[in-house]
């Protein structure tokens, strides 16, 4: 080990090379003795204690502590699936309760609507049945109307015939001094109001 | 006027410390209490109630015992390599929990920067996959490793020369100084930048600006820290997946 | 090199020293050369891995761990420059 030491005088600088024995290290560790066998020579002691550590640590790992561990480990992961798999089964039982709940209500929701549209042509068949008897009363009450308006209008005819004819008549007895008959009359007034 | 160069430590007085008592020293303290944090880690994760959700200590040990199946052994070895899971968690937390003292305050000192706790871990594994090799392979193993089949006759001797030297000499070796030099690197990086901030701090100069210097360091230092608990982590994984990848070319050449 | 050689040549120290001062500095080589190709490498490695996430993130997984399988057996040859700095230098 050496030290360099620097020497600044000026403008010129000087080394020097001093071989350094052991000075300066002592305050930083405890050390035994600074000639002691190289850094990489393994020595007795700490290969004998660093062995035995491991070896008694390798052998509780191997026989004890890990197969404990991985007990644990095993047991829990083995819970874990098979609660994972109840719970698969229990959801495929929930959906197919599901599934049959769906069933049934589409089965009531069809009946309904069966009995709805029973209930709507029932009433479909009463309304038009009651419109029936409703329209041909209407119609047959109009037909009598009828009937009755034309009888007043022919009996109007009549006496408006009678009284023309007989207008007719004694105008012409007037004019002519004669009657006509009662039967031309008639004819002749039914002839012109025919046209 | 002079001035004196930054003087670095001697390098073992960063990296050896007195015995604790006798030979019981801060490396062997380190890999002790990594054994007993372990063990006291996983076994309060024993006794937390397993059928819950994992939460605190037991989530922590469940989130390794993962990172280790998934993370590694079934990206290396596949499901047949299951079984090694507990060695290579204990490797891999044992390892760890030897790299963090090195950011750790007080302690600051990974014990797997010394030589021993790596080179015995890299021994331990090369026993392990060359018995792993004869117990699957027998003696076939030898011969397979050496010569891959379908090598041609002509380069058998150069395969073989190469093969024997890559799977018994640099295996072991490059595992150990993988793991030893990243931590040692770290270890003096940190100590460089420490006593740089400290030398600055400390430093009698008439330069006034040479003072307010030291941030330079000290966010230099910081950046670093939280490099190694990256690094900490990272070589404890790799550590562990080329143990994997070994114990698992072992068991299948063909892989 | 050379000139580094003159200047302890200059100081006048004794054989030992200067042999010291010369493992010294080319400890810092030795560190410096062996970290050229690795880093090369690396950050080729690192690139292509990022590619092959970015063309097939389905595959990142196994792209990550044989990025880091890569990255450590590359790594391996500088760090053996790092030790063998450690080894001459200090």
């Amino acid at each position: 080990m050496l030290a360099a030491v620097v020497h600044l005088e000026g403008t010129s600088v000087t080394v020097h090379l001093t071989p350094m024995e052991g000075e300066g290290s002592e305050e930083l560790a405890g050390v035994t003795d600074p000639k002691e066998p190289g850094p990489i020579i393994p020595e007795l002691k700490e290969l004998a204690w660093g062995a035995g550590s491991f070896i008694v640590f390798a052998l509780l790992m191997r026989f004890f502590l890990y197969p404990r561990l991985k007990k644990g480990m095993d047991a829990r992961y083995h819970g874990i699936r098979s609660a994972h798999e109840s719970a698969d089964a229990e959801r495929a039982a929930a959906r197919a309760e599901v599934a049959e709940y769906e069933a049934q209500l589409a089965a009531i929701k069809a009946e309904a609507a069966r009995k709805v549209d029973d209930a709507r042509a029932t009433l479909e068949a009463e309304r038009a049945a009651a419109m029936a008897d409703v329209n041909a009363e209407v119609s047959a009450q109009r037909s009598a109307a009828m009937a009755e308006a034309e009888a007043a209008k022919a009996a109007v005819r009549d006496q408006i015939a009678a009284a023309v004819g007989d207008v007719a008549g004694r105008a012409g007895e007037l004019a002519t001094g004669r009657r006509p008959s009662d039967d031309v009359v008639t004819r002749v007034v039914q002839e012109v109001m025919a046209r | 006027m002079i001035a004196e160069a930054f003087k670095f430590p001697l390098i073992n007085s960063i990296l050896r410390w007195k015995d604790l008592f006798t030979s019981f020293n801060k490396v062997a303290l380190i890999a002790v209490a990594a054994a007993v944090i372990g063990t006291v880690v996983f076994l309060l994760a024993g006794s937390k109630d397993a059928n819950t959700a994992p939460k605190g200590v037991r989530n922590l040990a469940e989130s390794s015992v993962e990172f280790i199946e998934n993370g590694i052994v079934m990206q290396t070895m596949g499901k047949d390599g299951l079984g090694w899971t507990p060695f290579l968690l204990s490797l891999f937390i044992f390892i760890y929990l030897c790299n963090a003292p090195g950011i750790i305050p007080v302690i600051y000192m990974p014990a797997t920067a010394r030589m021993a706790i790596p080179m015995f871990l890299a021994l331990l594994v090369w026993v392990v996959y060359m018995g792993v090799g004869f117990k699957h392979q027998g003696i076939k193993y030898l011969t397979h490793t050496i010569w891959p089949p379908g090598v041609p006759v002509a380069l058998k001797p150069l395969v073989g020369l190469i093969e024997l030297v890559s799977n018994y000499i640099v295996r072991p070796f490059s595992l150990t100084v993988r793991l030893f030099a990243n931590m040692l690197a770290g270890h003096i990086l940190l100590v460089v930048f420490a006593l740089l901030t400290q030398s600055l701090i400390t430093a009698e100069t008439m330069q006034a600006l040479l003072k307010p210097m030291m941030v330079l360091p000290l966010f230099m230092l910081i950046f670093l820290t939280a490099f190694e608990v990256l690094v900490a982590f990272l070589q404890a994984y790799i550590f562990t997946i080329l143990t994997a990848v070994y114990i698992g070319s072992s068991a299948h050449p063909e892989h | 090199m050379e000139a580094f050689a003159h200047l302890v040549a200059a100081t006048g120290l004794t054989a030992d020293e200067q042999k010291a001062a010369a493992a010294a500095s080319s400890a810092g080589f030795a560190y410096g050369l062996a970290a050229i190709g690795p880093g090369i490498g690396i950050g080729y490695l690192v690139g292509k891995s990022v590619e092959a996430m970015a063309r097939q993130p389905e595959a990142a997984g196994m792209v990550r761990t044989t990025m880091f399988l890569g990255i450590a057996f590359t790594e391996a040859l500088a760090l053996i420059g790092f030790v063998v700095f450690i080894l001459i230098g200090l």
